[in-house]
């Protein structure tokens, strides 16, 4: 049975031709090689900032691991008190104030402008709002932190205290996390909810027993993402006046009466104060990248959870 | 479940709106930071008979911030030794120093000078009786390119090149357009490298050089704005060392170790003197001045802390160690001597 | 139970579908306070507004502009020269989007158009730790590794910080924003596109550049944009390795040191006892910020008018 030609004869040597040729696209493969380095070159920033802040911080970390946590700051480098238990509590309590003001608050809002907010101008303005608060910069809550909490309201943050640095933070990570759970409560499945409703469910019954539970692994990233953001944060600190020099009270991590104390001391800032007192002392350079070791531990750890989950049920779920 | 959850978040927002409330009504008398502003009550506590040798308590300093560092590493070596003892340190400016300290707010005020028959007087009026003691000396070391041919700067001449006067200067020899009596310095390039306005070193050179000639001038007492300020000191003299007729200053102790830079003479009326441990510490060299600390006699009596802390300072590890740690001249000896006497007798 | 809505003999009515009036009190509490958390937002945008503003006006309409256009930035002495602030931040964010752009695009296309699926979630979860980093360690990093070990021996500069290792520094942070927006861009571009050119016998190469980046346009302007608002924000970077301390005179040389909108508030605030009372340099501060606010405010509503625009597209 002779097949049907298609094509006229020279059409089909070309065609032939061009299917049989090995086919070396150059400019293709140098177009996917380059592509390749450039995300290579930012993998490869990161493992040599790693790498040279592991290498700097190597001996205070491997010499006097301890005495580094439990440690104060000091006038010299080679001081063997020299470290950042200081620090440690002052991020303690900003995480605390993030956790408690910020989630409450901004899961509150989300739940509230996904599933309760009519659809008009004053919701559109507000979803604008948080989206814009999203981009201001942190130097900006800053200012708003100095003039509020540190000048304005005084009489209850104790001015320069952690409380105000704490509440400074968690306004400053309260649209990360509105956002982030906005976009878990938004994809839960339309008859999860129907379904509840058909039950006889009220509002609020269908959220808290369908919307919350199947959004929860997503909003529990976005509060890590925004955790992990906060702790990090350092300009919007020195504003609301993270104290340089010394700090002569050591507060154990629950003294509640030292929140409001004048004064205080947070990871991200002891690092600045470091780097700058390097310029006199170079020893600090070391204590600058042992703290950053320290301070990467629990940012690199919240943010790889918050990646592992995400993932974890997003493959999940299909 | 997910509602309880809600439920005790918001609960913990309000406790702790309610201990932060509650945290600032006592304010003043809870955390061990607090000043002790009032005197008497903290020092009736404080006077209990001490078990041997450890004392607690509360200490507070205020005054300059040039002597400020000096007083932070006596205290945090004092504490090593000391851990009951509380011990704040501020460093708004020995004037405002002084202020708390007559006022009788402070136990010891740091200054970079002496105190004025103005201060006197108000501690004599609010009744508050001092002793002064020399702790140390502060030596600015003026520098250029190691092949300047200048050799020796007057303080005219410095107020020529870096005073508030000269903003654009660009040459050397610009220094004697301002009718000021210079020495004859070349016509080449002038680059300035200095700390920065928040230095303590930046006051220092303000306050022992120009501050005098600038208000006979009727001029702020402060450097023109135009030069390489950082707060880096190693940046300073990489930058004094990257031209032959470069133009800058930096605390003694950091300048003596460095290579590549010429420390210049300075003649501040008395001859061109050269900048080294011997003459800053016998006070020949002009740009250096002498630090103190004023201690509250009445406070050093009632509270076994603050006495304790400046018998400290008087050791070897104070006037000594902690001295040099934060790159100041000690005294020598004899002067350390005199300063030890004035605490024993006061 | 002493529910009344059915009725013990039997009879079903509409009157027992309606809620308890307790529940439904109780919805409406909800409801109120959930709209009250979202109100935050709006209260906390006009505290932002009022704190820029009330200071920022003190400052407008008390300062002697000749000083606000001088020699450089000294607020401690009553030199406020703005430009010499936003010369620095342009210089930082032009070199950070030097370094940015084409690192995170060639990302991004390689994440989104060549990555078999296994290599791309390896690699994209370390873009995003990267994302995560803080900026203070970036900031030790662009001071003691990017100066001296890129900015003096390849460009001569300063090996104790300038702008252009502030700039780098800046570009990594926003490597993984420009890429990660980026990417979200291009995978919102239907396949049928890609099939379609594929199908004309377009190559690879051919139907990424020529199909996929053009559909992809917006979302590629959104990203870029937000990627320079960032960086115009970015402060401890600048802050830490930018080479200057406190004061900055007027330079447009990347390999100078100098003060940026926020390095320049970032040092007159730290120890900002001893701005206050000093003629108008505590309100400066503020009004710098106030400068910031508008520039980002302006670039972060244009960028989500992209985003907008792709939303809408497909």
């Amino acid at each position: 049975m002779a097949k049907a030609r298609l094509v006229g004869d020279r059409t089909n040597k070309v065609m032939v031709q061009a299917m049989e040729r090995r086919s070396t696209d150059v400019r293709g493969r140098v177009f996917q090689i380059s592509l390749l380095v450039t995300l290579l070159v930012s993998l490869f920033i990161l493992a040599v900032l790693i790498v040279d802040v592991v290498m700097d911080g190597w001996g205070i970390l491997t010499g006097r691991p301890g005495g580094f946590l439990g440690g104060t700051m000091r006038s010299l480098s080679d001081d063997p008190k020299l470290g950042v238990h200081q620090a440690l509590v002052g991020t303690f309590w900003i995480a605390v104030f993030v956790a408690v003001l910020a989630f409450p608050i901004g899961i509150g809002a989300a739940i509230w402008l996904e599933e309760y907010a009519p659809k008009n101008r004053f919701t559109r303005f507000i979803e604008l709002n948080i989206r814009n608060l999203a981009g201001v910069p942190s130097i900006v809550y800053g200012l708003l932190g100095l003039f509020l909490f540190v000048n304005h309201l005084e009489g209850v943050t104790g001015g320069k205290s952690i409380a105000s640095a704490g509440i400074t933070l968690a306004i400053l990570v309260l649209p990360i996390v509105v956002i982030t759970a906005q976009e878990a409560i938004r994809a839960v499945p339309q008859g999860l909810k129907e379904g509840a409703y058909g039950v006889g469910a009220t509002k609020w019954t269908m959220i808290r027993s369908q919307v919350l539970p199947y959004a929860a692994p997503g909003i529990l990233t976005g509060t890590l993402l925004s955790m992990s953001r906060g702790i990090g944060e350092a300009a919007p600190l020195l504003l609301v006046g993270a104290v340089s020099g010394r700090l002569g009270r050591d507060s154990g991590f629950f003294d509640f009466g030292d929140i409001n104390a004048d004064a205080f001391m947070a990871m991200p800032v002891i690092i600045v104060e470091w780097v700058q007192n390097s310029g006199r002392d170079p020893g600090f350079a070391e204590a600058a990248a042992a703290a950053i070791v320290v301070l990467l531990v629990f940012v690199i750890l919240m943010n790889a959870t918050a990646i592992f989950l995400r993932n974890h049920f997003e493959n999940k779920r299909g | 479940m997910r509602l309880q959850k809600l439920l005790v978040l918001i609960i913990g927002l309000i406790t702790t709106f309610a201990l932060v409330a509650a945290a600032c009504g006592n304010d003043d008398d809870d955390g061990a930071a607090a000043p002790s502003t009032s005197e008497q009550q903290s020092s009736g506590s404080d006077a209990q008979p001490a078990p041997a040798g450890t004392v607690s308590g509360s200490v507070t300093i205020s005054g300059s911030s040039t002597v400020e560092p000096i007083s932070v590493r006596v205290a945090e070596l004092f504490e090593d030794v000391q851990p009951d003892v509380a011990v704040t340190v501020d460093g708004p400016g020995t004037g405002d120093g002084f202020k708390l300290f007559c006022a009788g707010e402070t136990d010891i005020s740091d200054a970079s000078r002496q105190i004025k028959d103005s201060e006197a007087e108000d501690c004599a009026e609010s009744g508050v009786e001092w002793v002064e003691l020399r702790v140390g000396i502060d030596g600015i070391a003026v520098m250029t390119g190691e092949s300047n041919p200048v050799e020796c700067v007057t303080f005219n001449d410095i107020y020529g090149l870096v005073g508030p006067e000269s903003t654009g200067f660009g040459s050397w020899s610009d220094a004697g357009s301002l009718g000021l009596a210079t020495s004859d310095l070349p016509d080449a390039d002038l680059d300035i490298y200095g700390p920065g306005e928040e230095s303590g070193t930046f006051d220092s050179f303000i306050e022992i050089v120009l501050e005098d000639i600038a208000d006979e001038r009727g001029q702020d007492a402060t450097t023109r704005p135009d030069y390489n300020a950082n707060a880096d000191d190693n940046v300073i003299i990489q930058g004094i060392q990257s031209s032959d007729t470069s133009f800058g200053w930096v605390g003694f102790a950091f300048a003596a170790n460095a290579s590549g830079v010429k420390l210049l003479d300075v003649d501040g009326g008395d001859g061109c003197v050269g900048a080294n441990a011997n003459t800053i510490a016998s006070g020949e060299y002009p740009v250096s001045r002498s630090l103190y600390i004023y201690v509250n006699k009445a406070k050093a009596e009632a509270s076994p802390a603050v006495s304790a802390y400046v018998d400290f300072y008087m050791s070897d590890e104070g006037l000594g160690t902690a001295v040099a740690d934060v790159g100041y001249v000690n005294l020598t000896d004899e002067a350390k001597g005199a300063t030890r006497a004035n605490w024993a007798g006061r | 139970m002493s529910d009344t809505r059915v009725d013990p003999a039997g009879g079903f009515s509409i009157e027992s579908l309606k809620a308890n009036p307790r529940q439904a009190r109780r919805e409406r509490l909800i409801r109120d306070s959930l709209g009250a958390t979202a109100l935050v937002s709006v209260f906390i945008s006009a505290l932002i507004i009022w704190s820029l503003f009330s200071e920022a006006w003190t400052f407008i309409f008390e300062v002697d502009w000749g000083s606000v256009w001088d020699i450089g930035w000294f607020p401690r002495r009553g030199i406020y020269d703005i430009k010499t602030l936003i010369v620095a931040s342009l210089i930082v964010t032009g070199i950070a989007m030097i370094v940015a752009g084409p690192l995170g695009l060639g990302a991004a296309i390689y994440l989104s158009e060549y990555a078999r699926p296994g290599v791309r979630r390896t690699l994209k979860p370390v873009l995003e730790i990267l994302a995560g980093i803080p900026s203070v360690v970036l900031g030790f990093f662009a001071l003691k590794w990017i100066a001296p070990n890129l900015v003096e021996t390849l460009f001569g500069g300063p090996a104790a910080g300038s702008l252009l290792a502030a700039g780098i520094g800046v570009g990594v942070l926003v490597v993984p924003l420009v890429a990660s927006i980026s990417e979200d861009a291009m995978k919102a571009v239907p396949m049928a596109l890609r099939e379609a050119s594929s199908g004309l016998g377009a190559r690879k190469v051919m139907t990424t550049m020529r199909v996929v980046l053009p559909a992809a346009v917006s979302g590629l302007m959104a990203a870029f944009i937000v990627a320079i608002s960032r960086a115009l924000g970015e402060t401890m970077i600048v802050f830490m390795a930018g080479g200057a301390a406190q004061t900055a005179v007027y330079t447009h040389s990347a390999l100078d040191g100098s003060l940026t909108m926020t390095a320049g508030m970032t040092s007159l605030a730290r120890g900002t006892d001893n701005v206050v009372g000093e003629g108008l340099t505590f309100q400066s501060l503020f009004f710098v910020g106030l400068v910031l606010f508008a520039l980002t405010f302006a670039l972060n509503l244009i960028a989500d008018r992209f985003v907008h625009r792709v939303r809408e597209q497909y």
